[in-house]
Parts: structure tokens; C-alpha cells; sequence
């Protein structure tokens, strides 16, 4: 790869330059310093071995947005009490085999320099950098990611079923170690997604677990491991395996300063119940240099506040106490206070391209328990007569600030696949034909509050689901749409509840009709749910459908054919590795849901923001918002640097 | 005396069974459980969990087994091997938990009790002394729009205004630097520095209810012939305010000591959370919000002991203020 050439040469270059710099005066030895002052001082000392031993021969070398970074300083950033382990995830803890580019289209060379997929997209061999190192010092190689595949996800007692991203067609991935620095991942099936997946924080696993430390934990390594849980305190060894180790999105991840980790920076006071920050510090071992040879990351240190309550770390980012942060503040009400406060904070802000499509899905219930719902729901004219009913010009004036569009659902509008009939039908307010449609499909007579009455004599009346605490733009939408439908004759109830008993709700398809933000504006191949019954929890619109898809056909519903033949579509896009025959399939996947017109959007998910200091440099003035692109994390903080 | 008190002690065991029963019943009784909420937070944030993690989660920590079960087996770990259970979300044991955050949180309600004390009091007495003069509507006042705003309000107007007009930090308890820090005499000064203002808060909301109890019960006693009976014998007025009435209208606040108790925990949990006050009040909360049911329920459990205990302190010390009150 011709990235990895220029990086060994100016690397060579660089130790050079090293052992040039020393004698001569600070501002030299700065301006020409391939590593971390204090870095530099530990090798000197001996404590440390030298760069070129730490990061390997073919460590990645990264183009930092700025050119010049300087070494030193500490980033400090805010999380939400307990649970908000993801915070420090977003920033860090994204080193698996591949990653995502900028633009969240295509994967790059990550922890693997290259790798191979065999024709029919089943095994996958992916080349390690030799001479990698854990944070600690030990080399990394195959065996660790042997180690994380068949004994710890693979091993039941660790995992009683594994993750679902290792299962295809029923049958777990095969791992096997072709040399010290290559491995290949077997699958039963094609499975196009793979490397992609490899890029999400779900499909971390791979660089998770350091063999020579979390094999303490594990009673294949360890043959005493009886007398260290006596020690601890715990009953069964995976208990204490997640205490050490950890998993990918639980706190005690981010729990153990011992533990080694591939990341930028490693843990120093660890996140533990009780604690008021977290702080971690550089790993001299990471194994990433920017384009002239200089180790990263830049930044010396970070600083995570725990803050019981968003408002006061609301407060900390219109002070500037905060140097990075979008999580839990990037909501768009608080745009025009933190755009107000710029200046005095000295901060500047950057856009977050929001990777959701729109604002506020509706998924009315096609499943519905009651028949008499379920035919009304289930009648396409019915949607579509709902659909016309909602005056959504009013609604992104008023709750988005004028800064979105109508909307349906579908690939964001700059995404190659962008379907322009499953975004835009059915958007314009016409209130004439919705009555049209409604009068002429047998809803035709009216109470004597001027609402429509279904056949059978009972008032057309939903229950609409929805969190407030969560999403409160969604809850001002639906003010706004009660009115629209009632002008249509159509009696709603803003079902205001927790998130768990719209989760329970939903579980036992009790809703009538439940609202969540709309996924796959920039993803959707990875969170398809809105385009045909695929997410238990999330296709809210038909659960036992999606259940049936997830069990392979022994649980939930039975399906009609349309539905299907999406989930066959998907199926294949999901097992070719080819971008262009995914869009060709997936098409055909948006023709279908577009003429089914299962569920109704709203409005553009608008795009939100993130908040800089100014001394901070290398952060990009945009990047995208995601889960699946775990913003701010790919692009790459151990290149963003701090001017004095 | 003796016997009255081992009475009252035995009694409190079957109190405290019922308690734990009922606090581990109420843990339970919101829809869904630790998991549902898990995902639901991580959801929140457009994050995904996996839906077989999800349901590894809920049978490992046997959230499927019946709920009789679950307290079962609960309540024989904290009886047979004082082990309180490991909190779900911290993988860590609830005991070490709520231990850490003890210390600071005595001593931040303790100071909030002394505050309110110091403050109410002498208010009290003297808005009864001098009813209805000038002072007495002033003080009166003061103290119900004490009463009338809540703490976290004023809590965030306060961080507010420090924030944006006078660039500084309020919020927790200690500076960057001493966070983490040994504890040293720099270290507690740094605390000191920090303390009065979640303090002030605090006593600011408490106090105006004393004041009106402390005034009215004063005034109960000020027309007594006793006060008269000391005043025509010459006593000067402090010393006889201070000995005679003083000390009976203080009663009926010794037999609140009680519900006082419990409040050292739960209490200031808002204004807690608002100023990021590392105590115990914002883990509970999140801990009930979270269902984490073991170290929610090792609180509440925590928190009824010390209210039975509370309850039995002010009964002792009513028996030994006043000699009117018989032991069975």
C-alpha cells in the first residue's frame, strides 16, 4: 500500500531526527520531536523503548486535518452520571479492524493494514501490523484476536449465545491464525456488511480482549483461577472477566486502569460508580504516526467531568470549560444559546450531519391485536389520507426552526441512493383530498364533535406513543399533528410515557401508533428498519413481522409476500460486498416499501452541532452523526492538538 | 428505661422485614427492568445493543426468575453474608458503593442542619417575641420566599449568573486539583470553599418551615403564668427566654429527629444533581432510574433502618426531656 510506504520512510526519517534534536535547544527539539516530550524523557531514562520499537514497522500513518500539531495539553469533555460509558467510547474506543472514511461510505486500513475477501464473500484474511504493541508494552498480534473470537465471544459462559454480527445463517464464525500478524474469518454464508461492521463500535470485539492479560480471567489460561475469585469476591469467572475486561458498552470497560487497550489513551482514574471524572493519559504505545513521522496522539491528557445533570453541563460549554463536546448538548433548542455565547466562551461550533432520516417516523400498528384498528390502519389509502393530513411546513417552522424540510423516509437527499417517491410522496398539506379519501373509504359520517366514525359506529381514535424525555421535538410535533388530524376528522391522544413502558408496549404490540426518530439517512443498509419489518424493536410499525424475520420464520407473524420479498432483497444486498449491486438491490428493497407506504415521516432530520474551543485545531468543520459512525470518534481526536 | 428500649429494638425486626419487602416490591413494580432501561438509555443516544446481548444481560442477573425468588435471594445474601448484592450497571458491590460516598454526604446534610438550626432559631424566638413588629413581617417574609423557591432553581440561577457574569466555577465539591487528591488542610479548605454554597441553598428552602414552628410554639408558651411568675421575680428577659421557654418549644423538634435521619441521605438529591455535588442523593436517583435493584434497595433498606432508628432516638430523648411521658 502506497500509504504504508511513506509512512515507514518518514518514520525512519523521523528516529533521525529524534536523535538529532536532543542536544540542541528546546524550540528545536519541539519543532522536530517525533514524540511526546515527556515520552521522550521516559526513553531517555530507559523506562521506554524507543519510538521506532514502540509503534512497529508499519504503524498507520494518519493526515491530520492541521498541519504542525503540537504536542501537550489535556482535553477535557463532559459525561452524563452513570451509564454514559459510550461518551468515552464515542471519543476513543473505536480501533477495530477497519474504519470508517469521513464521508461514511467506504472503510480504510485501521488495526489491519489490508486484507482479502474471497469471491463469494465468506472468508475474509486480515494483515496485522507487524511490531504493534498493547498499551502496556506487549506485542499484539493473532493470538489476541484468537483469544477474543473462540474463547471469549465463542465461549458460552462468557457469551451464552454470540453476538448476532458472528452468526451467519445460523453458524458462528470460524477464526483461524495464519501467521503471527494474519487471521482468517470464516462464515458460513456470504456476508457482504463484514467489513463495514468491522468498522461500528459493535464490531469491536476482535481488538478488545489483550490475550496475556484478560487470560488471567479465562480458566483455559488460568489454572488458579479458583483462589483469584475467591480473592475478588464473585461467584463465576465471566463476572469477573467483565470486571477486568469489560465489554463494549458497559461501564467497567472504562473501570480498569490495568487493563491493557489498543486506544489513544488509556484509563488513569478509571469510570467507576461514585466517581466525579474520569481522566486517561497518552498510550506511549499507540501505533499511529501522522504523515512526518510523529507519534500520536497529540494531546497529552483527557479529562472527563461527570455531571449529574445536562443543564449544568450546559452550562460548562457556554462558560468554555468544555473543549469538545456535542453529546447531550447538541439538541437544536440549545443552538441559539450556545451560538449567543461564542464569543465570550471562545468556542467555536461544527456541524454534525445527522445520519437519521427524518425527525419523527410514524409506525401505525399494521399488526394491531384489535381487527377493527387493524383494517383501518392497514388500509394504504388510510396512511396516505393521514399522511396529506399533516401540515408539515407549520411544523418545521415552528419546532425545527425553520431548519429542515418535508420529509418521508429514505436515504438523505446528498446519499447516492436517495429514492425520490419514498421521500417525497404524500408530503404536501392538502387537506381537501385527505377528507376526499377518507369520506370515500367508508369513514364517512361524523359524531357530533365533527369526528369521523368508523363503520361500526366507534370513533376513529388512536393512542399515539411517544417519550417525552427523550425526544421532546417529537412531542411538540405530534401537538401540532393532533390539530392537523382533527381538522380531518381524526381523534388522537399524545400517549406521553417512560421509555420502558414504550419499550414493554411495544414488545407485547400493545400500541396503536408509536413515534421514534427515523433511521438510515446516510446507514441504510445497516438500520434498515423503517424500509421492511427487520428490527424488534424498532420497526415499530409491524413487530411480529420483524420477529418472524429475526427467528427465521419460528416466532412472530407471517409476513405478506411484499414484505418478503424485501427481507429476500435485503438479504442478498446485505451478503455481496459490491456497493454498486447492494444500491441496485436495495433499490428495487425502496421501490416496494415506497408503493407500500408502510410508514409515515415527517421532516428531514435536521443537521445538529458540536461545540470547539478555538485553541483546539483539527477537529473537521463537519462530520456525520451516527451511532454506526461513532462521532467524533472517526475522525480521529489523536489528531486534534491544542495551539499554546 | 432498659426494658422499653430492648422492646422497641425487638419490634423493629419484623418493621424491618416488611420494609425490605415492601422497598424490593417498589423497585419492581415500574414496567420493564434493568435491561429495558439499559437499552432504552443507550437508545437515547441512537446507540444499539445487540438483541442477544440484551437477553444474555436479563439472564445473568436472573431477571427472569420470579420476583419471590429474586428477594429471596436478595435478602438471605445480606443476613447470611452481609453482601448487599453487585450493582448491575457498576459491576462493582453496591456495599463499596454507597460507603464511598458516605462521608461527604454526612457532612454536607450535617452543615445544612446546623445552618438551618442557627438560622431558624434565633428567627423564631425573636419574630414570637416581637410579634407583629417591623422585624417579625421582614424575617417572616424572607422565609417564605426561602419556602417558595425551590433549591434547584435558585441553584441553577446562581450557577447561571457565576457562569456567564463572573466567569466562574460552581458546582461540586472540590476544585480540579483536589478532586482526587489526599486529604490534606489545602484539600479542606478547598472544601469549605465549595460547601457554603450548596449549603446556603439548602438551609435557605429549610428554614422558613422551623422559623413558623419554632414561633408558634414560642407563642404558646411566652402568656404562660409561669413566664409571668419569672418576670415578676426579677429574671432578666435573655435568661429567662433561654431557660424556660425556649427549652419547651424546642420539643416538638426533638421529635422530628426521626424522619431527620433518612433525610441525610435522600435529602438535597436535586440540588445535588444541579450542582454535580458528589453525594448519595443523585446515585440513588440514578439507581432507581436505571432499576438497578440492588443498589436502590440496599439505599431504601438503608435508609427505613434509619428511620426506625431515628424514630426510637427522639422517643428516648422525649422520655429523658420530659418527665411526664410514662414507658408503656
Amino acid at each position: 500500500m502506497k500509504e504504508e510506504g511513506v509512512g515507514r520512510r518518514a518514520l525512519l526519517q523521523g528516529a533521525a531526527g529524534v536523535a538529532l534534536a536532543m542536544p540542541a535547544g528546546m524550540a528545536l527539539a519541539q519543532a522536530a520531536a517525533k514524540e511526546a516530550p515527556d515520552v521522550a524523557a521516559a526513553v531517555q531514562q530507559g523506562r521506554l523503548p524507543p519510538l521506532e520499537q514502540r509503534v512497529g514497522s508499519a504503524p498507520m500513518v494518519v493526515t491530520p486535518n492541521e498541519p504542525n500539531g503540537r504536542y501537550g495539553g489535556t482535553l477535557r469533555r463532559g459525561l452524563r452520571g452513570g451509564s454514559d460509558h459510550n461518551g468515552i467510547l464515542r471519543l476513543i474506543g473505536n480501533q477495530g479492524l477497519t474504519r470508517w472514511n469521513m464521508e461514511f461510505t467506504d472503510v480504510l486500513p485501521c488495526v489491519a493494514q489490508r486484507w482479502e475477501v474471497s469471491a463469494d464473500s465468506k472468508e475474509f484474511t486480515f494483515h496485522l501490523r507487524p511490531g504493534m504493541r498493547w498499551s502496556d508494552g506487549a506485542p499484539f498480534t493473532a493470538d489476541d484476536i484468537l483469544f477474543a473470537i473462540n474463547d471469549c465471544i465463542l465461549n458460552t459462559e462468557l457469551y451464552r449465545s454470540p453476538p448476532s454480527m458472528w452468526v451467519i445463517d445460523g453458524q458462528p464464525v470460524k477464526c483461524e491464525k495464519l501467521s503471527d500478524t494474519a487471521v482468517k474469518f470464516t462464515f458460513a454464508g456470504p456476508y457482504g456488511l463484514f467489513l463495514q461492521q468491522m468498522a461500528t463500535p459493535l464490531g469491536q470485539h476482535p481488538t478488545l480482549f489483550a490475550k496475556h492479560y484478560c487470560g488471567r480471567f479465562h480458566p483455559k489460561y488460568n489454572a488458579e483461577l479458583a483462589a483469584t475469585l475467591r480473592q475478588a469476591n464473585v461467584s463465576d469467572w465471566a463476572q469477573l472477566f467483565r470486571q477486568r475486561c469489560g465489554d463494549i458498552e458497559i461501564p467497567s470497560r472504562w473501570g480498569n486502569a490495568e487493563k491493557p487497550t489498543l486506544d489513544p489513551w488509556v484509563v488513569e482514574e478509571p469510570y467507576q460508580g461514585g466517581a466525579t471524572r474520569v481522566t486517561m493519559r497518552r498510550n506511549p504505545f499507540f501505533w499511529q504516526v501522522d504523515n512526518t513521522g510523529r507519534q500520536l496522539p497529540y494531546i497529552d491528557r483527557l479529562n472527563f467531568q461527570v455531571y449529574q445533570d445536562v443543564e449544568s453541563l450546559m452550562l460548562d460549554v457556554i462558560g468554555g470549560r468544555l473543549d469538545l463536546q456535542e453529546r447531550h448538548v447538541d439538541v437544536l433548542a440549545n443552538k441559539p444559546v450556545v451560538a449567543q455565547n461564542m464569543q465570550r466562551g471562545n468556542y467555536r461550533m461544527f456541524d454534525t450531519i445527522n445520519a437519521g432520516s427524518t425527525s419523527m417516523t410514524i409506525y401505525p400498528n399494521l399488526t394491531h391485536k384489535d381487527p377493527k384498528i387493524r383494517e383501518m390502519l392497514g388500509n394504504k389509502e388510510f396512511r396516505q389520507a393521514l399522511s396529506l393530513g399533516i401540515n408539515r411546513a407549520e411544523i418545521v417552522d415552528i419546532v425545527y426552526l425553520g431548519q429542515s424540510e418535508p420529509w418521508q423516509i429514505g436515504p438523505r437527499p446528498t446519499h447516492p441512493w436517495y429514492h425520490e417517491k419514498l421521500s417525497r410522496q404524500f408530503t404536501e398539506h392538502n387537506t381537501r383530498e385527505a377528507n376526499r379519501i377518507l369520506d370515500r373509504i367508508g369513514y364517512n359520517r361524523r359524531d357530533s364533535q365533527r369526528f369521523r366514525l368508523r363503520p361500526d359506529g366507534q370513533r376513529v381514535f388512536f393512542a399515539i406513543d411517544v417519550i417525552t424525555a427523550l425526544y421532546p421535538d417529537n412531542n411538540d410535533a405530534l401537538e401540532l399533528i393532533k390539530r392537523h388530524w382533527a381538522e380531518i376528522g381524526i381523534d388522537v391522544k399524545i400517549n406521553t410515557i417512560d421509555r420502558s413502558l414504550y419499550y414493554t408496549r411495544g414488545d407485547n404490540n400493545d400500541h396503536d401508533i408509536a413515534v421514534w426518530p427515523g433511521p438510515g439517512g446516510l446507514e441504510p443498509m445497516l438500520d434498515p428498519r423503517d424500509f421492511f419489518a427487520m428490527h424488534t424493536q424498532g420497526t415499530r410499525y409491524a413487530v411480529p413481522w420483524a420477529m418472524w424475520y429475526a427467528s427465521g420464520g419460528r416466532d412472530g407473524q407471517e409476513p405478506p409476500e411484499h414484505q418478503k420479498e424485501r427481507m429476500r432483497l435485503y438479504d442478498q444486498a446485505r451478503s455481496t460486498a459490491d456497493t454498486r449491486r447492494q444500491g441496485e438491490l436495495m433499490k428495487r428493497v425502496f421501490d416496494i416499501c415506497a408503493e407500500q407506504f408502510e410508514c409515515i415521516g415527517v421532516n428531514l432530520a435536521p443537521n445538529l452541532f458540536g461545540v470547539a474551543q478555538n485553541r483546539l485545531r483539527g477537529v473537521p468543520a463537519s462530520m456525520p452523526y451516527s451511532w454506526s459512525w461513532p462521532h467524533p470518534g472517526p475522525s480521529l481526536p489523536q489528531q486534534f492538538f491544542f495551539t499554546s | 428505661m432498659l426494658a422499653y428500649i430492648l422492646r422497641r429494638l425487638v419490634w423493629m425486626v419484623p418493621s424491618l422485614v416488611a420494609v425490605s419487602f415492601l422497598a424490593f416490591f417498589l423497585i419492581q413494580l415500574p414496567p420493564g427492568d434493568y435491561v429495558t432501561t439499559y437499552v432504552a438509555t443507550l437508545a437515547a443516544s441512537n446507540e444499539i445493543v445487540d438483541q442477544r446481548t440484551a437477553q444474555e444481560l436479563r439472564e445473568r442477573f436472573g431477571l427472569e426468575q420470579p420476583f419471590i425468588v429474586q428477594y429471596w435471594k436478595w435478602i438471605t445474601g445480606i443476613l447470611l453474608r452481609g453482601d448487599f448484592g453487585l450493582s448491575f450497571e457498576w459491576q462493582q458491590p453496591v456495599s463499596g458503593l454507597i460507603w464511598e460516598r458516605m462521608g461527604l454526604t454526612l457532612l454536607l446534610t450535617s452543615s445544612t442542619l446546623a445552618m438551618t438550626w442557627a438560622i431558624a432559631l434565633p428567627i423564631g424566638v425573636l419574630s414570637a417575641v416581637r410579634q407583629y413588629s417591623l422585624l417579625d413581617y421582614l424575617f417572616t417574609f424572607i422565609a417564605f420566599l426561602g419556602l417558595a423557591i425551590p433549591g434547584f432553581l435558585l441553584a441553577l440561577v446562581l450557577m447561571y449568573v457565576a457562569v456567564v457574569h463572573f466567569g466562574q466555577e460552581v458546582g461540586g465539591l472540590f476544585s480540579e486539583a483536589y478532586q482526587t487528591a489526599p486529604w490534606s488542610f489545602d484539600k479542606f479548605l478547598d472544601l469549605l470553599a465549595h460547601l457554603w454554597v450548596p449549603v446556603v441553598i439548602l438551609a435557605v428552602n429549610g428554614t422558613a418551615g422551623l422559623v413558623r414552628v419554632m414561633r408558634a410554639n414560642m407563642l404558646d408558651e411566652l402568656h404562660r403564668p409561669y413566664v409571668t411568675t419569672a418576670r415578676a421575680k426579677g429574671l432578666s428577659e435573655i435568661r429567662l427566654l433561654i431557660k424556660y421557654p425556649v427549652r419547651l418549644a424546642i420539643n416538638p423538634l426533638i421529635s422530628t429527629i426521626g424522619w431527620m435521619l433518612p433525610q441525610l441521605i435522600s435529602g438535597a438529591t436535586i440540588v445535588a444533581v444541579v450542582m454535580s455535588l458528589p453525594i448519595a442523593g443523585p446515585l440513588l436517583l440514578q439507581a432507581l432510574l436505571s432499576q438497578d435493584m440492588y443498589l436502590a434497595g440496599a439505599f431504601l433498606l438503608l435508609m427505613c433502618t434509619l428511620t426506625l432508628v431515628g424514630m426510637l432516638l427522639s422517643d428516648i430523648l422525649l422520655a429523658l426531656v420530659d418527665p411526664r411521658i410514662r414507658y408503656d
